[in-house]
């Protein structure tokens, strides 16, 4: 449980460290990897039918509100998912995960009691209602509002459903990409490609008279390459991820997705020690936008500003930022990674400017921040899963697309480092202080790009950062990604092509 | 539930349904969060669960699959989806199932005074612990505290006969608190995690570190970027231990994908260092009498002064390597295919206090924070943030943030030139303090 910050990463890592930490149980922390606890459309079975009906959630909501509290929530989840292996060209395994549990939870004034159970079954359900009422022990209960049936706008359209895909077609693209990863250079050794693939069903029920359900689809698709060079060698890596059904590699081949991982591995094998301190760096239009992600987005989440210990604390409607600085988190960008139809608790998903031309005007809530904070729904209360309560999470974050040309940055930047592309990065939401781990970088001489430099670190404090972007390219372009905070997320992040002035650069040598 | 004797039937079901072998393993836990925040409770989190995974080969095909639902119907779907998809993996003579039948004697792992000890008291050790660390002036706002506990027991079975069973708990408490001076804001958290709840250590003592980590970093100063030494704080052994780990797994090591696949039995680090991987300690966090796939765990000398001795495998990637497995097969639950991985990994103490490290030290950065990603395993490089205090002198000048440190994973080793006695073995993943002669330090 030690605080490590909050985190993004561009693929799903293995997590034994972290298991160490938290001392083994595995039941307890988040299952692994790509198999991730799946599970399955079980609508047929018992169990899963029975908690669809409205009479026991209705009955589960009612007693979880027995011993006093405001606001009691049931929500159902079940989740078949795939996982396919391909390593030196071998089909190394294919993981499949069937899951299935339920959660209640009671909120009473700032103190939240929750319970899950993987059997749905009316009884369990009480009982799960019953320690989760925990926490509201003697206070003034709310009754509940009859259940009504809520329906939500969808941002997720399917043409070639999950399930009506043959594994033969799910092979068939891993070879694709495997194929063309290996031809693009002699330099690629190896490749491995990732295929996970997931339908999430949910079911959200509260003393509200909610009643919602609907399916997810989501794919995740990775290629990592190996080059190898003389005396080095580098791991490429690129990924397509979107909730959506399967014609995603109909619009992005697999063989691009390769072929672009390889490239990364080649350009990255003539890489030179990175120079080390504070330089200004331009940065690529996509998956950078991760940089604000971490570091003005986390602390703009509304749990740590209720708690008054995030940076943004009391800054609402102040300048926080340059001019030219706008932030937006869009959860209904069709189809995108971080996209849903509605957040875990039911709130309809939203455009939400969070950084208006430099000036602070939203933080991200969920349904206890929003009560706490005294402000709207914004629909990012997100859970992992039916083992976590909802917490306030981005969505699709990123800069918004500004009037500079990306070739007109780089002209105009005489020295620094033009970062392509970065891994993932952390931060620390009560200091700001965030770091980001860069994988594709160049030096930036008089308005160049020219020698590839190796993986640096770029660290620095949120508010210096966005007060020092001074320039943003109309180029806006995102990337797939996994939030950890506590629990993780899929996400989006996204920017145009901007520069930053003044950023601490850990290279390994000093600067001429 | 009989789940000893349903993991050993669910076997002979998976060759039933067409596997020629079967594993299965069985995880059951129980788990319990409670979070405080200003003396209050905000959030307590309990539940119960259970789950399987299913290992299945086909003519040495390998697939799996996993369940939470314990439905005969949903158990039996679960398998035949791995024995289909089977039919799709690429054969490998290496696919194997490990047929050891002994088990380590860890020593006692499972604590049931955790589960005996009521909620109430659990709830006032998170208050107490917070109000001890508020109780410093500089201290102004609690970011929470929190108790947290679980039990897990392991089920495992194959079908070459092996039947193993586990039981763990753990529980750990702690805090995290900020500094505020004008407009600065300074966090800092401790926490102290057990098998056992008798051995956890004093509220005083965790609160204490707790608020000494957020106000001693107040008024931090930038240096110029520089060479200088660099001394490792206990915190951030796994900057540096991280990165070996992942290097030292044998899959890895066969694919070419680790800096020191080619370097066994070598010179990789100064005479200094030893680094050991522990699956045996009693009372340990990372101990457990058989691994992810049930083989016996060992204690394994991984570098011995500096010479590396030791990479790591679980059963199929020994076979592959032509070893034999090192029992680190390793599961982040029962969703999970067996990977590779540490139990108790330290590096050995050395003789030097850590008073006498600093005190030796003309210039250099007494790293207590670093982020990123540490050694990237592939490449050797390293690059990370870097916060603690500047050294001048033999003496702790003042603190430092906002610096980044970076190097080759070789030059790092090979210039750690002096080791600390001041190892804690509580921790499952952990060094004492020691120092690298010189790295590239980015400041102003």
């Amino acid at each position: 449980m030690k605080f490590r910050g909050y985190f993004v990463e561009d693929i799903p890592r293995r997590r034994f460290l972290q298991m160490s930490l938290k001392g083994g149980i595995a039941l307890a922390a988040t299952p692994a990897l790509m198999s991730e606890l799946l599970s399955y459309k079980g609508s047929e079975k018992a169990g899963a039918k029975l908690a669809l009906d409205p009479q026991i959630l209705k009955k589960t909501i009612k007693r979880a509100l027995e011993k006093g509290g405001e606001f009691a929530e049931v929500y159902v989840e079940n989740r078949i998912s795939r996982s396919i292996l391909m390593e030196e060209s071998k089909f190394k395994s294919g993981v499949f995960a069937l899951s299935q549990g339920a959660g209640v939870r009671v909120i009473s004034g700032d103190r939240t009691g929750y319970a899950y159970t993987d059997d749905i079954t009316e009884e369990k359900l009480m009982n799960a209602a019953e320690v989760g009422s925990f926490v509201a022990r003697g206070t003034k209960a709310v009754g509940p509002v009859d259940l009504k049936k809520a329906k939500r706008k969808s941002f997720i359209t399917v043409k070639l459903p999950l399930e009506g895909v043959a594994d033969e077609k799910r092979l068939e693209i891993m070879k694709r990409a495997n194929q063309a990863a290996l031809d693009y250079d002699p330099k690629i050794k190896m490749a491995s490609i990732s295929y996970y693939d997931e339908t999430r069903g949910r079911t959200v029920a509260n003393s509200e008279g909610l009643l919602l359900s609907d399916e997810l689809p989501l794919l995740f698709f990775i290629v990592q390459t190996l080059g190898v060079g003389k005396d080095t060698r580098h791991m490429g890596r690129e990924r397509l991820s979107r909730h959506s059904g399967f014609e995603m590699f109909d619009e992005v081949s697999p063989e691009e997705v390769a072929r672009t991982c390889a490239r990364e591995s080649v350009a990255m094998l003539e890489a030179k020690d990175a120079p080390a301190g504070i330089m200004d760096i331009v940065m690529q239009n996509g998956w950078g936008g991760v940089l604000v992600h971490e570091a003005v987005g986390h602390p703009l989440e509304g749990d740590g500003i209720a708690r008054k210990t995030g940076v943004f604390t009391g800054k609402m409607g102040q300048k926080v930022a340059s001019d030219v600085f706008t932030m937006v988190d869009d959860g209904t960008l069709p189809n995108f990674r971080g996209t849903t139809n509605f957040d875990d608790e039911g709130t309809q998903m939203k455009r939400n400017v969070l950084i208006k031309d430099g000036v602070l005007v939203k933080y991200m809530t969920d349904i206890l921040s929003a009560k706490q904070l005294k402000m709207e729904r914004t629909g990012n209360g997100r859970r992992e899963s039916f083992r976590y309560i909802p917490i306030p999470r981005m969505t699709n974050t990123f800069i918004d697309k500004g009037k500079d040309k990306p070739e007109d940055i780089l002209a105009s930047t005489k020295k620094g480092l033009y970062v392509q592309s970065l891994s993932g990065g952390s931060v620390n939401p009560i200091t700001g202080m965030f770091n980001f781990t860069c994988r594709e970088s160049y030096l930036i001489e008089d308005g160049k790009k020219t020698t590839p430099v190796k993986g640096a670190t770029l660290i620095g404090s949120c508010l210096d950062v966005i007060a020092n972007v001074d320039a943003v390219g109309d180029d806006l372009a995102f990337g797939p990604g996994i939030c950890g905070k506590g629990q993780e997320a899929e996400v989006s992040a996204g920017q145009p092509t901007v520069r930053i002035r003044g950023i601490n650069v850990g290279g390994s040598r000093a600067r001429r | 539930m009989d789940y000893k004797g349903l993991s050993e039937q669910l076997v002979k079901k998976c060759l039933k349904l067409g596997a020629d072998e079967g594993e299965v393993y069985i995880e059951s836990g129980r788990n319990l969060n409670i979070r405080v925040r200003n003396g209050e409770v905000e959030t307590v989190q309990e539940a119960g669960a259970h789950g399987v995974g299913f290992r299945v080969f086909v003519q040495k095909r390998m697939a799996f699959s996993s369940c939470n639902d314990f439905s005969d119907k949903a158990l039996e779907a679960s398998i035949e989806s791995a024995v289909r998809f089977a039919k799709n993996t690429t054969p490998d003579e290496n696919n194997v199932l490990p047929d050891d039948k002994g088990i380590t004697k860890a020593g006692k792992l499972y604590d049931s005074q955790i589960s005996q000890t009521p909620m109430d008291k659990k709830i006032e050790m998170a208050k107490k612990v917070e109000k001890l660390a508020m109780k410093d002036t500089r201290i102004t706002r609690s970011s929470g505290a929190g108790y947290s506990e679980g039990e897990e027991e392991i089920f495992l079975a194959n079908s070459n006969g092996l039947s193993k069973s586990s039981k763990i708990s753990t529980c750990s408490y702690g805090v995290y608190v900020v500094a505020e001076k004008g407009e600065q804001k300074s966090s800092g958290g401790e926490y102290c995690s057990r098998r056992f709840f008798a051995d956890l250590k004093p509220p005083e003592e965790i609160a204490e570190k707790a608020a000494k980590e957020a106000y001693e970093m107040l008024d931090p100063q930038m240096v110029k970027t520089q060479k200088a030494a660099v001394i490792f704080d206990p915190d951030v052994a796994r900057a540096i231990l991280g990165g070996i780990l992942s290097a030292i797994n044998g899959e890895r090591v066969l694919q070419g994908r680790s800096f020191l696949a080619k370097k066994m039995n070598q010179k990789i680090a100064s005479e200094l260092v030893t680094i050991i991987d522990d699956g045996t300690r009693p009372k340990g966090l990372g101990s457990k009498p058989f691994d992810g796939e049930g083989v016996p765990t060992q204690k394994r000398i991984i570098v011995d002064k500096g010479i590396l001795k030791g990479f790591m495998y679980n059963t199929i990637v020994a076979k592959r390597a032509g070893v034999k497995s090192t029992g680190n097969a390793s599961r982040s639950g029962f969703a999970s295919l067996p990977g590779i991985g540490a139990h108790n990994f330290y590096m050995k103490a050395g003789e030097s206090s850590r008073e006498e490290i600093i005190k030796k030290t003309e210039k250099g950065l007494l790293l207590k924070g670093v982020t990123g990603y540490g050694i990237a395993p592939v490449s050797g490089n390293f690059s990370g943030g870097a916060s603690g205090f500047w050294v001048e002198n033999g003496k702790i000048a003042f603190p430092v943030r906002g610096l980044t440190i970076a190097g080759s994973a070789f030059e790092m080793f090979n210039n750690i030139d002096m080791v600390g006695d001041d190892i804690d073995l509580t921790r499952s993943f952990t060094a004492p303090t020691f120092r690298i002669k010189l790295m590239q330090i980015g400041g102003k």
